[in-house]
Formats: C-alpha cells, structure tokens, sequence
C-alpha cells in the first residue's frame, strides 16, 4: 500500500503545520523522516491515519483519498495502518495481552485468532513472557515494543511510528528500530519520524527532511 | 458473536476496572432511585392517611323528643339513602342513658325522674371517596328531614383536612416531577463524568481503528450494569424503610396505617435508570468521539 501527497497543506489554529507537501512512498519502503519539534512530522503523520484532512490537496494511504474521506470511512481506512507513538498510548488498566489484542478485536477476529495473533506479535518483540503484565510494570523500551506489537498484530500493510525513540535509551532505540526493520522485511511499508540523526543516518533508507511544514529531499 | 461477547464482557470489566468511578456511579444513581422510589411509595399511600381520617368524621343527629325508637329506624334508612353516607348507628333512649352515666357516671332517671335524652343517630361518611367528602350538603339533607331536631359535626375541621390533601395531592405530580428530573440530571451527569474520565481510551480506540459502535457499545453495557445493580440496591433500601415505616405505624401509633409497596415502582426505576445511563453514555461518547 502506498502513500502520496498531492499538493497537501494543513494549518493548525496556533499556525503550524505542512505546506504544499508533495510526497510519495512506495509499497514495502521504510523511511525515515527528520525534523525539529514542530516541523510538522507528526501532522504529516495525521494526514497518513487521516486524523486530520487536508486544507488543501489530497493525501492517498493506499486506496483511501483523504478527498473522499468520511467519519464513518476512517476506521476501515486505519483497519491497513498501525501505529506507534512516543508516549505509547498504551492502556494502564489492562495487561499486555488485552492491550495487544484490542485492535483485533475491533475488527472483529475470533477469540482463537486473535491468541495466535496476539503470541505471534508478542513473541516478534520479544515480550511473550510478560503477557500478563501491566504496561506500568514494564519499562520503557518494554512499553514502546508493547505498542509496536499492538500496531503490527493486525498485519498493517503501513506502520507509522512517530518519534517512537524519543523516551528510549540509545541501546532499547537501536532495538526497535531493527525491530522495525524485520517488521519491513516481512513487506511492511513505514515511516518512522525521529529528530536523532545519528540512530537513522547510515541505514540505506531514504530520509525525508521536514521543516517549518516543508519537505526537502522528498 | 466473539465480538459481541467481547463488547458485553469490557462493558462488566470496566466496572472492576475502574472501581472507584463505578463505585461513585452506583451510588449516586442508588440515592436518586432510592428517593424517587420514596416518592413513589409516598403517592401510592397517601390516600391511606386520608382514609384514616376519614374514619373519624363523624355527623350527630339528635331526633325530636317525641320520636319513638320505631320512628328514629325509619329516618335512619332515608339517612342511609343519602350519597356519602358510609353508615349510620342509632342511639336509643335507653343507650343514651349509659352512655350519659358512663360519662358523667349519674343516673338521670334518679334526678328527673324520666329520661330527657332524645334518640340520636350517629354517621359514619365514606373513606374512599375520590373526590373531596362535604359533609355540609349531607347535613341540609338531615335537617330537612321532619323529626330531626339537631346536627352536630365537625364541618370546619373536614373542610380543612379535604382542602389540604386535595392541595397535597396536586402539587405531588409536581414535586415528583422535580425529584425524578433532578434523579434523571445526576445519572445523567454521573455516567456523563465516567465517560469523560476515559477519554484517553476512547481516543485510542479510535486511533487503532475501531468503529463508532465498538467505542460506545461497552459504555453503554456499563451502563446497563451500572443501573441495574443501582436498581438491585435501591429494591430492597425501598422495602426495608417502608417496613421500618410500618414497624413504628403499628408500635408506635394507633393510626392502624400500613404503607405498601408495589414492585411495579421497582420495575420502573430500572427502566428509568437504564433509559438515562444508556443515553447519558451515548451522548457523552458521542461528544468525545470526532
């Protein structure tokens, strides 16, 4: 599944955003994209899981059209794409388990898939042994590979992770960004914003330059 | 089927979840159900309270002197006739007599030598009459009648006590009205302030994708949980104060009074309580969800 943006602009009320952005990544690509705080990587990120709608121009996450976007149209158009946060946005009151398994059962899996599934992503980010723990009994670099097995256990044919590294420590970031890199290799397209230069700088992987809204290298 | 299961089991584990909101939760819709129940119980039994007094008015009819026993029967069974008439006793000469030596223990055939008490007749008027009881109408009716020479009743006093509860009976739509409004505003609020504390869940839900109905299905079936256990509490909160109410009625009063209460109040609470969690929880979802 691929991404593009034609044209794309979005302002925020306080006056952030992107600007005429015009981008394309293709299917099974892994980039990287960098930029300061408030350059407009986790907007751009919005567009993609059509969080937001574009001002102007479209944004197109395989075959959904941010021009034909509806309320109702939005969680079948994310049902192709995970996500994973800084903050991990993972839920506190329940275990590892049920925080992985809670996408499948939004999409309605059986119970028996959905426990297979669940050990598979787990058993991919190296967690099977914490099934039963509470996300605040993990650590940090534990929290954000929880997160990233929430977002790859429904198979998302996109992985957004917006600045996934930005609570880790350099060795739990060099982790999870191979971890990444297997995920890619299994055929999975994403886009990783960061602003550590050094942990994506070297990998082969196209990076994408964003500041004040604008793409460079795109 | 695994999805619905999934849905009603998060809306039961939310409650275990979250035990201090649900906690709160409950609790507040028990005392708004608990307090329109009381209401309820309250109009279901006034009439209980009237009847009582009721039974206590009383018409004294005192007969011409010269009205035999056999003559008093006759105008009994006219008095019978008259509409509001409950029953009618009478008091012949020779009752008259024990009843004024029990009162004022002499004999007053020993002082005048004859008896001067008139046959009387005393009435009893209907309890459950549904519209206010005048007695004033049924007293013209008596004193109109040849051979009737007195009536005596206490018509200012059931005046007062018809025009009180008739007043007491009007505004009671009214009053309940304002509890079951304020009852249905706390629910309402309260599922509306459970909901808002999970704000963080609902928008992660929406990010990983799940669909509007999946987001609100397990608020909503909390709520149902939610009032059916406030209901379950307030059921018998309701029966045991009623049954206090009737202990002291029958220990402490002469009133021979007791409160009853119907189950179809308690049947009522749990749709009212369920109505409002279910659209206090729709709404409030409704309101984080874009």
């Amino acid at each position: 599944m691929m991404i593009e943006f034609q044209n794309a602009s979005y302002s925020h009320s306080k006056g952030n955003g992107v600007n005429n952005l015009n981008l394309r990544i293709d299917e099974g690509e892994f980039a990287f994209m960098i930029g300061p705080t408030g350059s407009g990587k986790t907007t751009l990120m919005r567009l993609i899981y059509f969080d937001l709608i574009p001002d102007a121009g479209i944004v197109i996450v395989g075959k959904y059209s941010s021009s034909t976007m509806t309320t109702r149209k939005i969680p079948i158009a994310r049902k192709g794409v995970g996500m994973v946060f800084q903050d991990y946005k993972l839920l506190n009151d329940r275990n590892l388990f049920d925080n992985t398994a809670l996408p499948l059962h939004a999409l309605g899996f059986p119970a028996k898939e959905i426990i297979d599934r669940v050990d598979e992503a787990l058993d991919l980010v190296g967690l099977e042994s914490k099934v039963e723990h509470l996300p605040l009994e993990l650590s940090g670099g534990e929290q954000q590979r929880a997160c990233l097995a929430r977002a790859i256990v429904k198979e998302p044919d996109i992985l957004l992770a917006d600045e996934p590294t930005g609570n880790l420590d350099p060795v739990a970031s060099f982790e999870l960004v191979r971890l990444l890199e297997t995920i890619n290799e299994m055929g999975t397209t994403i886009l990783m914003a960061s602003h550590n230069y050094n942990l994506i700088k070297g990998r082969g992987r196209r990076i994408l330059e964003i500041k004040n809204g604008t793409l460079r290298g795109a | 089927m695994d999805k619905i299961l999934y849905l009603i089991s998060e809306g039961f584990k939310n409650i275990w979840r979250h035990k201090i909101t649900s906690f709160t939760a409950v609790f507040s819709l028990f005392l708004a159900l608990f307090f329109v129940g009381l209401i309820a119980t309250a109009g279901e039994n006034t009439h209980k309270i009237l009847q009582y007094l009721r039974a206590k008015y009383k018409i004294e009819v005192f007969f011409d002197q010269n009205v035999p026993n056999e003559k008093a029967l006759g105008l009994i069974h006219q008095i019978k006739k008259i509409n509001g008439v409950r029953t009618v006793t009478l008091i012949d000469k020779e009752d008259a007599l024990r009843i004024f030596k029990d009162q004022f223990g002499e004999d007053i055939m020993d002082i005048l030598g004859y008896n001067p008490l008139p046959v009387s007749a005393v009435i009893n008027l209907v309890r459950t009459s549904k519209i206010p009881v005048k007695a004033a109408p049924i007293v013209n009716k008596i004193e109109a009648m040849d051979g009737v020479s007195e009536v005596r009743y206490q018509g200012s006093l059931i005046r007062k006590i018809e025009y009180t509860y008739y007043r007491i009976l009007g505004k009671l739509p009214i009053v309940a009205g304002i509890v079951i409004l304020v009852a249905v505003l706390v629910i309402y609020n309260t599922v509306k302030l459970s909901v808002y504390s999970r704000k963080q869940l609902i928008a992660t839900l929406e990010m990983i994708g799940a669909t509007r109905t999946f987001i609100k299905m397990p608020f909503i079936f909390e709520g149902f949980f939610i009032a059916f256990l406030s209901s379950a509490i307030a059921f018998p909160a309701l029966l045991a104060t009623i049954e206090t109410g009737n202990y002291i009625l029958a220990n402490f009063t002469s009133w021979g009074i007791r409160l009853n209460f119907d189950p179809i109040i308690w049947i009522w609470l749990i749709i009212l309580s369920t109505c409002v969690t279910a659209l206090g929880s729709y709404r409030a979802i409704a309101g984080i969800l874009k």
